[in-house]
């Protein structure tokens, strides 16, 4: 193995000097979660075949198909089941957004959806909209 | 303060190699009692990385559980979750289509390369041989970086799904693999002749933990350990799965039985999963990549058996017609493997036991079981998992 | 007051500290660069021995526990007094008297002594197998490397090592004794425990050896005579067999280059059980270096 030893001398250390030189990820990388509104149907398939229980459904009005998609990121394996299971294409995985780790675990919830409604969730009353149809 | 016990003389020292040691990537407890250098006995202690996978295979769901399944063991995921969805669908009555069952055994082989070269970095650091370890790992990135552009990770590929697989192959893709196989033959065939014609290497591999095919075959060995030792086995030429009848494999074996033998044949293993691997590439089925499942799987029971890069590795799965499996009993190749250890071990020196270990590629994660220590004056008791916390909290305090 | 400053700073003390770091640093660098990583930056033990100076010394249960702490210092001490007596960094050694060369020699072994004593003062056993290996290591090189040294002491006719060290600078005794020479390396090896002969501190095997049980400051002072001896070794072996060490620059330079030689003959050898360092010492090592004396003798009782 001499001649290795040789050739690693004079080439450059084949370590990846992170994080002063990143490389580029592949297309096929599964890394943080996305969420589309409109063609969700609310069938929670995602959430039930989850292994990790990584994503909740909260459902504000089935019928007029107002949800918020909550994301646990500090949960999530990254396996890409859920974008399977979704009949109708709402998710899908990004490829370069893979640099996740925080010092806290603030911001690994992820509140995907419409504005108010999401607004509605994190404060933790109903939208005044759907009040006053109750009404 | 301890009272300093030595040995008086003729009597034996037991020397302890793990739960914690530098040489077991994993931990597992090793007791040999040696005579200066040599060993005259040892024992084995497993359950440090039980993780109760198999019970938790009843909380969860068809689908939850082939990725809790792949998650026994990292270098060999993907042959776990292979031989659940190979089970799970026989028994629901489906066939994967043919293109999903070429690219499971696609990503079955790049996994087998990964495997083969990440023993063969480890097996040359016990023996003290740093540039190679080195150098095989260096070369294991290429594999990695094409698994991951196959897959989606390096590691834990996720590459199935009930029904088939999640990703596909394009001319992208299969130009890289080529690109990378060229390369990495070309390195293997060097690490052969290293592995066979450096001088100092042999001497800690020639002619050490010979066993015969008897022995093989009276332990129960698998995989390349026994294949080593004459013992034509594999599952992929036995009984075919995924697709192994349209590309069948060649069958390794060596006769000496030693350690030289164990590296060469895996080594020459890494040739025919090359040849295999661009047999795949070149004749790819078209069509479909998942078939559909029903959520809940007849009432039935059957076994899955694939090659694992250890060995042997046994499925059985029984279902009673709801959406969670009713049990899951996973047997590792690393398991009849280990028996070996244990007799070979005596009348070697101390030195040869991590070489001896790691002839046999173990891989503890995957093989652990609950162990049940009696105690003979019958104090047992049942603790729950907030007393077993609790205890754990004050022990430490 | 002189002598005070030699022992301290220069030649001896903070400055042979300091080299022992600088060499130890220069051969994990090569070794990670053969193996194609990128190694440690130069203050890297440096920093480990600072680290290891600020941990706890945690002294284990059965020892005897003066013993325990004293041996490091002992092993140190012994290290930093071989210095006086060696040509290093190319100035004339601080003190000189006949019959030196024997006593750097035991110096240095002083060092491995105790890490054998260290190893066979505790309950544990991987540092019980350690020190038994380091013995059987030391008697098995001892003579070996004793004898390759002597060669150019008896070309030179003194025993004393500057004065050899004077008439190797006239003659590359590498030229004449190459036999020597590579039983002088390899014994160097074998006393650094620098793979292949690192079955003593095999660290898949036995965890650490003798030194299992250190921490804190018993290892760095440990650490730190394996860097002094390291020093005092090349020197010895550049100033007999390389023509000398006449001034700092052609210190510098030879030491260097056999410290590539030595990282270079690490990198490419499997580590060898301890079975089968014996066997080779004692078959291959004492027999060549018997072969070379032949070929000195006759040479100086026949020829010249």
């Amino acid at each position: 193995m001499w001649k290795d030893a040789l050739e690693s001398l004079v080439s450059s250390p084949a370590t990846e000097k992170y994080p002063f030189q990143r490389l580029d990820a592949p297309d096929q990388l599964r890394s943080q979660l996305h969420w589309n509104l409109e063609k969700c149907t609310g069938c929670t398939l995602c959430a039930k075949d989850c292994p990790a229980d990584a994503i909740e459904i909260i459902v504000l009005d089935k019928k007029a198909r107002r949800f918020v998609f909550r994301y646990h990121i500090d949960r999530c394996t990254f396996c890409g089941q859920c974008v399977e299971s979704c009949r109708q294409g709402c998710l899908q995985m990004a490829n370069d957004e893979w640099e996740l780790a925080a010092l806290s675990r603030q911001g690994f919830d992820v509140y995907y959806g419409d504005d108010a409604d999401v607004q509605s969730v994190l404060v933790g009353t109903t939208p005044p909209e759907l009040e006053a149809a109750a009404d | 303060m301890q009272v300093p016990i030595m040995p008086a003389k003729g009597e034996k020292f037991i020397i302890p190699i793990g739960p914690q040691h530098p040489a077991l990537k994993e931990p597992g407890h090793f007791e040999f009692s040696v005579d200066g250098e040599v060993v005259t006995g040892a024992s084995l202690r497993l359950g440090y990385v039980h993780r109760g996978i198999e019970k938790g295979t009843e909380g969860r769901n068809w689908v939850q559980t082939l990725y809790l399944l792949e998650r026994i063991c990292g270098i060999c995921s993907h042959v776990h979750a292979t031989a659940y969805c190979l089970g799970v669908e026989r028994l629901a009555g489906v066939e994967a289509p043919p293109r999903a069952q070429a690219i499971r055994s696609l990503v079955a082989e790049l996994e087998r390369i990964h495997s083969h070269m990440l023993w063969l970095g480890v097996a040359a650091h016990e023996a003290g041989f740093d540039m190679l370890f080195m150098h095989s790992w260096r070369d294991r990135e290429i594999v990695m970086n094409l698994l991951e552009g196959l897959t989606g990770n390096r590691v834990n590929y996720s590459a199935n799904v009930l029904g088939g697989v999640k990703c596909d192959i394009d001319a992208r893709q299969t130009d890289a693999i080529l690109a990378g196989l060229e390369h990495l033959e070309d390195r293997t065939r060097h690490y052969l002749n290293v592995v066979t014609s450096d001088v100092m290497f042999l001497r800690r591999t020639r002619g050490i933990g010979v066993m015969t095919k008897d022995v093989a075959e009276k332990l129960g060995v698998v995989g390349p350990t026994a294949r080593a030792s004459g013992v034509a086995r594999d599952v992929r030429l036995n009984a075919p799965y995924a697709a192994y009848d349209r590309y069948p494999v060649e069958l390794i074996t060596a006769t000496a039985g030693d350690l030289e033998a164990r590296f060469i044949v895996r080594v020459q293993e890494l040739f025919e999963t090359y040849r295999v691997i661009r047999a795949i590439l070149a004749d790819l089925p078209e069509g479909g990549l998942t078939v559909r499942m029903p959520r809940r799987i007849k009432e039935g029971e059957t076994i899955s058996r694939v090659e694992a890069p250890r060995g042997e590795l046994f499925y059985f799965i029984k279902s009673n017609g709801s959406d969670t499996a009713e049990r899951v009993k996973v047997r590792t190749p690393t398991l009849p493997n280990m028996a070996s250890v244990l007799t070979l071990a005596v009348g070697h020196q101390l030195a040869d036991m991590p070489m001896i270990l790691a002839g046999i590629d173990p891989c503890f994660s995957c093989n652990d079981r609950m162990i049940v220590v009696r105690d003979p004056a019958g104090r047992g008791a049942h603790w729950t998992w907030d007393d077993l916390r609790e205890y754990g909290i004050e022990y430490y305090r | 007051m002189s002598a005070v400053f030699a022992l301290v700073i220069f030649p001896g003390g903070v400055f042979i500290l300091l080299a022992g770091m600088l060499y130890e640093w220069v051969d994990r660098k090569l070794v990670a660069r053969f193996q194609n990583r990128v190694g440690p930056r130069w203050f890297q033990p440096l920093a480990d021995t600072v680290k290891l100076l600020a941990k706890e010394e945690v002294v284990p249960d059965g020892v005897n526990a003066q013993l325990f702490v004293v041996l490091p210092v002992i092993a140190l001490a012994g290290a930093l007094t071989a210095v006086l007596y060696v040509p290093v960094f190319g100035l004339a050694p601080s003190f000189s008297f006949s019959g030196d060369l024997i006593v750097t020699i035991y110096l240095l072994s002083l060092l491995t002594l105790c890490m054998g004593l260290a190893g066979a003062n505790t309950l544990n056993r991987f540092s019980l197998l350690g020190a038994t290996r380091t013995l059987t290591q030391l008697f098995s090189y001892e003579a070996p490397f004793l004898l390759a040294l002597l060669g150019p002491a008896i070309l030179a006719g003194s025993w004393r090592i500057s004065t050899i060290a004077d008439y190797a600078a006239g003659h590359w005794l590498i030229l004449t004794q190459p036999i020597g020479f590579a039983v002088a390396l390899i014994g160097l090896m074998g006393k650094l425990e620098l793979p292949p002969f690192d079955a003593p501190e095999a660290e898949t095997e036995i965890v650490a050896g003798a030194l299992t049980e250190y921490s804190g400051r018993g290892l760095a002072l440990f650490h730190l005579g394996k860097g002094v001896e390291l020093v005092v070794g090349l020197t010895l072996v550049a100033a007999f067999y390389l023509g000398g060490v006449t001034n700092p620059l052609w210190f510098v330079v030879k030491t260097l280059a056999l410290l590539v030689g030595l990282a270079g003959v690490q990198t490419l050898l499997t580590r060898l059980r301890i079975d089968q360092t014996v066997g080779l010492w004692w078959r291959y090592g004492a027999l060549l270096v018997l072969v070379q004396f032949l070929a000195l003798i006759l040479w100086e009782g026949v020829i010249a």
